[in-house]
């Protein structure tokens, strides 16, 4: 993600039309006479199949669409009208009939109880928000429907915290970019986390597109932007030995960032909770019940929470969220986007994140995709960026694949063949292609982070800290809100032998002998980090949390040797039947039961061991 | 204090080629320490309790574990001793000659000295992705080796019914293994025109059950989000691309792959050994020597076998080569190799060793004879000859040096020549590659030349 890549699939008419038709807040007489052009406008495109018309506030689309891309572009002409929000209910063929629905079976562990404040989500926004409130003196609770957090957006992107050059002047974006890039760095730091500023090249590819670049600076200077620098031809190919040829330069961005998005957002839940935040997992809001224009409870698959406050943190489900309390001003529609993943030993092929849009237009909606490093090391590919309808819809297609082979010649050390694996992840967007940081209007305890797409990961640090304001704004309606006694910004990071000087993991072993059994060979992940992962205040307890929290699995033999040593483990560790051990929570069970033989003995026991070991201690 | 141990011989891996190497370097002479990462040795004859091992090594069929019993029984009868859940983080070699590993286990962090080291790290399997299967990332989809581990190894059944994806000789047995345990396997896809399994698992595994095998096929995508609901197959055009309009959606709970196994050489390349591009492993010589001096490597770490007989026979010569290489100490000229290169000519898809030491060959009292493993790179139905020619460049005319006659070759059977030494006679021996060398040529017999 060098660049932010807004639409790819639909291009947009022409540049002009980008343009706001009202930039201000729509006054009532005005309202008729602009929705009255947008119907114009629709007919002219869509005929009568399309109707616009005025709710709360907000546009509202209805009628049928050729196809989801067409249903896109219906949504981002209305947003240019200036009203509150866009709210796109027309129908387009492939869009499946999705809903927010709990993945395990109801209990009762929430029913009854009270927090001041509730988050819906525990993605890396909702994490970070919550853990910016237990500087505070309130009670919270994060409630996330999946097994652990993370588990979505959140792990399905590149790990990259953008310079905030891309980002569109004068939006959100921007602001909260650039605010969040020089946040987290200090923040990862507290919380035991790897971050690496590598820096950003965009290259270009063209003399022409060099040219650009005192328009480039204006708008990294316009956006707050930490520093920019115009590197020449042979400057990049010294700095970057395995450059392509075919560039004429580059527009560089040294604070363009990486951090690992999965452990950010486990950490800040971690520390969340240690400060007293409560991380309900398997939790998924089903309704809400309002009086007088408040939110009084949350319906969840776990019982009846009541709430002091509520923030809507729930990335692909924010508007349905929204909607629950009434307050349904904004659609999301989906933007995928595809990551290859390379091998480990790509790790020393390049030392900047590497980009170069097709064609550099300061204000084109088609920006790019690149190389970039992960903290880890190895290079990624991507990302693409289709219009998709799904808000869960993760499967990969081919074509997207031929896509990240473009932005593999940028490097000449790289090839398909280093390919691990690759993986979808889909962003939240709104019509205004912006984010929703804000109070509800309507509904007095609610606060949105809502329509968080790229660069939401950059900015989580210092969305978090306008979402807690408001937050403990609202508290103060009903409750006096102090600093929290004894709160502590640092997590004690779980150890990584593989990191460790050789007289440091030999002292952790003795301490510890799991830390010296290597479960997972390609990534070096121990039995120890394992336990500690499934231990933590926020159990990671199927395959694929364990995996983002210690790389086990993650290698080049993708979980093909260490599978079964994990799910021996989270059975030893929880008490499950070994077959029962899921990769992602609820209806992912590996295994659908023994063998007609059945299980075999746990490890540990002799007999097991010694049958074929002989001689061996 | 960190432990330091010192010893001649560092076997790594404690499957049948670390184990034959560990016993014949041992039988050798020289002090043999065996690093393992798993808790058993046996590496994965453990999980293949299937038969058709020791063919040619025992003159009888073993199942995996009664194969790999023999080599610990040898093993521990020597005396030998494997340090087992233990795991390299590091290898360098020594400014003065030998290696040093960094190694773990249970007991903390060690250092191992040895005068050689012998790699017999096996192979992994190639995943989905890695041969372009589409869609989420649900459960229910394992590699073979990894579904056979579940079932024989951890008594765990992973799903009802599986379609098979590759006609590699894990999956085959899969097929079958899953099939006796109640799963129904409804087919197996190979995107290649002939199937990668021997014959004979082909015949036991899939015909004597009924399961049939697509030839040209492929699974492209995945369906299901959390579990395997159901795979789309189709055909695929001489380029192994799917043909649109051939897609078939199939309903099923598992997807086992067997698509092909990579030599593990992480702690090779980072020792600087150069491997072979298409064999993926250390380009060696006849002692299975890699160009890193010292350094030997054996097994499926070299490249993938189809019988563990051959893994043992190549972990025997890199054994007792390492010991040889060992005991005779800096400076000897017995350590002085002049190595001559040897090519896979036309015809031929590899072979190994990629490399002749002329010098070993010229001295009588080492020379012994030479196993040539090789694949055609075709299928040859109606009969082949494997011709060694002097000369390296591809289609040498060079004299023949030896030549072996089969009735038919296929890629997936591999073929062993055991050459005495003598015939190997490539010419003066010269310094180092690149020489004028041999190269193995396979050519096809025509019917009617038979």
């Amino acid at each position: 993600m060098l660049v932010i890549p807004r639409k790819q699939a639909v291009e947009s008419p022409s540049s002009s039309d980008e343009e706001p038709i009202r930039s201000e807040a729509v006054s009532r007489p005005d309202a008729s006479r602009l929705v009255g052009r947008l119907g114009a406008s629709l007919r002219s495109r869509f005929g009568d199949s399309v109707e616009a018309s005025v709710d709360r506030g907000s546009i509202r689309l209805e009628g049928e669409a050729p196809s989801y891309d067409d249903k896109v572009s219906a949504g981002w002409l209305a947003a240019r009208y200036g009203f509150k929000g866009v709210v796109n209910d027309i129908r387009a063929p492939g869009e499946a009939d999705e809903r927010l629905e709990p993945r395990g079976a109801a209990d009762s562990s929430l029913d009854g109880s009270y927090y001041d404040v509730a988050i819906v989500g525990g993605g890396v926004i909702g994490a970070a928000i919550a853990r910016e409130l237990t500087r505070w003196d309130l009670s919270i609770l994060l409630l996330e429907k999946e097994s652990d957090v993370a588990a979505h957006t959140s792990s399905r992107n590149d790990g990259m915290i953008h310079d905030g050059f891309a980002a569109k002047p004068g939006s959100k974006k921007a602001a909260y970019n650039v605010r969040g890039n020089r946040l987290w760095e200090p923040l990862c730091r507290e919380l035991g986390l790897d971050f690496k500023r590598p820096g950003s090249l965009v290259l270009f590819r063209t003399a022409a597109a060099a040219a650009l670049y005192p328009a480039m600076a204006a708008r990294a200077r316009r956006n707050g932007v930490d520093g920019w620098e115009f590197w020449s031809r042979a400057r990049v190919a010294a700095e970057e030995p395995n450059v392509t040829a075919d560039q004429r330069g580059a527009f560089f961005l040294p604070s363009a960032g990486v951090l690992s998005p999965y452990r950010a957002t486990v950490a800040l839940a971690e520390n969340a909770a240690m400060n007293g935040a409560r991380v309900a997992l398997g939790a998924c809001v089903l309704g809400m019940e309002l009086d007088g224009g408040s939110i009084t409870a949350l319906r969840t698959n776990k019982g009846s929470v009541r709430a002091g406050v509520v923030v809507n943190a729930a990335g692909n489900w924010a508007d349905v969220v929204a909607g629950m309390a009434g307050d349904r001003f904004f659609s999301l529609h989906q933007r995928r986007g595809t990551d290859m993943i390379l091998d480990a030993e790509t790790a020393s092929a390049q030392r900047h994140i590497l980009g170069m849009p097709r064609l550099l237009q300061l204000h084109s909606k088609t920006k790019g995709g690149g190389l970039v490093l992960t903290v880890e090391g190895n290079v990624l590919v991507g990302p693409t960026a289709t219009e998709s309808p799904g808000r869960e819809d993760y499967a990969t297609k081919p074509e997207e694949l031929d896509r990240l082979t473009r932005h593999l010649r940028l490097n000449t050390a790289l090839s398909m063949a280093q390919g691990i694996t690759y993986f979808s992840g889909v962003r939240p967007c709104t019509y205004e292609e912006d984010f929703i940081v804000e109070r509800s209007e309507r509904v007095t305890n609610l606060v949105h982070a809502a329509g968080i797409q790229s660069p939401g990961l950059a900015s989580a640090p210092a969305i978090a800290q306008d979402v807690a304001a408001m937050v403990v704004e609202a508290a103060g309606r009903f409750r006096r809100v102090a600093p929290r006694a004894g709160w502590r910004a640092g997590r004690a990071a779980p150890p990584e032998p593989r990191r460790l000087g050789i007289e440091a993991r030999d002292a952790l072993i003795a301490g510890n002998p799991a830390y010296g059994r290597v479960v997972c060979r390609c990534e070096e992940v121990s039995e120890g980090e394992i336990v500690d992962a499934i231990r933590s205040i926020v159990p990671a307890t199927d395959l694929d949390a364990i995996k983002r929290r210690t790389r086990a699995g993650m290698g080049r033999c993708h979980g093909g040797f260490c599978t079964p040593r994990v799910m021996e483990l989270v059975a030893r560790e929880t008490g499950l039947p070994a077959w029962a051990v899921t990769k992602k929570g609820p209806g992912s069970e590996l295994c659908v039961g023994p063998t007609k033989a059945g299980p075999r003995r746990s490890r540990g026991d002799a007999a097991a061991r010694g049958d074929a070991s002989g001689g061996a201690s | 204090m960190i432990r330091r141990l010192e010893t001649d011989v560092v076997v790594l891996g404690a499957g049948p080629a670390g184990l034959a190497a560990a016993c014949s370097a041992m039988e050798a002479g020289a002090r043999v320490v065996v690093v393992e990462r798993e808790e058993r040795t046996g590496g994965i004859l453990k999980q293949c309790i299937h038969d058709g091992f020791g063919l040619l090594r025992y003159g009888r069929q073993l199942s995996g574990p009664e194969y790999a019993l023999r080599d610990a029984d040898r093993f521990g009868s020597l005396g030998g001793r494997a340090m087992l859940e233990a795991f390299v983080t590091s290898a360098s070699r020594l400014e003065a000659g030998g290696f040093e590993l960094a190694c773990v286990d249970r007991g903390g962090a060690f250092l191992l000295r040895s005068a050689a080291l012998v790699l017999a790290t096996g192979c992994r399997e190639r995943t989905d992705r890695q041969v372009f299967v589409h869609g989420d990332r649900p459960a229910g989809v394992f590699t073979a080796g990894l579904a056979q581990y579940m079932i024989n190894v951890q008594g765990l059944l992973p799903g009802r019914r599986a379609v098979i994806l590759g006609s590699g000789d894990i999956g085959l047995i899969m097929a079958r293994r899953m099939t006796l345990e109640g799963m129904e396997v409804i087919g197996a896809y190979e995107a290649k025109p002939e199937p990668s399994g021997l014959s004979r698992n082909l015949r036991q595994c899939l015909d004597d059950y009924g399961i049939p095998l697509a030839l040209s096929s492929t699974v492209t995508a995945v369906h299901g989000g959390r579990r395997v609901e159901g795979v789309t197959t189709a055909r695929v055009d001489g380029a192994m691309r799917p043909i649109p309009g051939t897609e078939r959606d199939l309903s099923c709970d598992t997807l086992v792959l067997s698509v092909g196994l990579i030599p593990e050489n992480e702690l090779a390349k980072s020792l600087g050994v150069p491997l072979d591009p298409r064999t993926r492993g250390p380009r060696v010589d006849q002692n299975m020597h890699t160009l890193v001096d010292g350094v030997f490597a054996c097994g499926n770490a070299v490249h993938v076998n189809d019988l563990a007989d051959y893994v043992s026979e190549s972990g025997e010569r890199a054994g007792s080569s390492a010991a040889a290489y060992a005991l005779a100490g800096p400076g000897s000229p017995s350590r002085v190799r002049r190595l001559s290169p040897l090519s896979a000519g036309p015809g031929c898809l590899y072979v190994v060793p990629q490399l002749l030491d002329l010098a070993a060959l010229a001295d009588v009292a080492r020379a012994d004879d030479v196993c040539l493993y090789f694949r055609s790179s075709s299928t040859m139905a109606s009969g082949a000859v494997a011709r060694l020619a002097a000369g390296d460049a591809p289609g040498a005319g060079g004299a023949t040096l030896l030549e072996r006659r089969y009735r038919a070759l296929r890629p997936p059977e591999m073929e062993r020549i055991k050459a005495p030494a003598g015939s190997l006679a490539v010419g003066p021996a010269r310094p180092a590659e690149p020489g004028p060398g041999a190269s193995l040529i396979v050519e096809p017999i025509e019917p009617e030349d038979r």
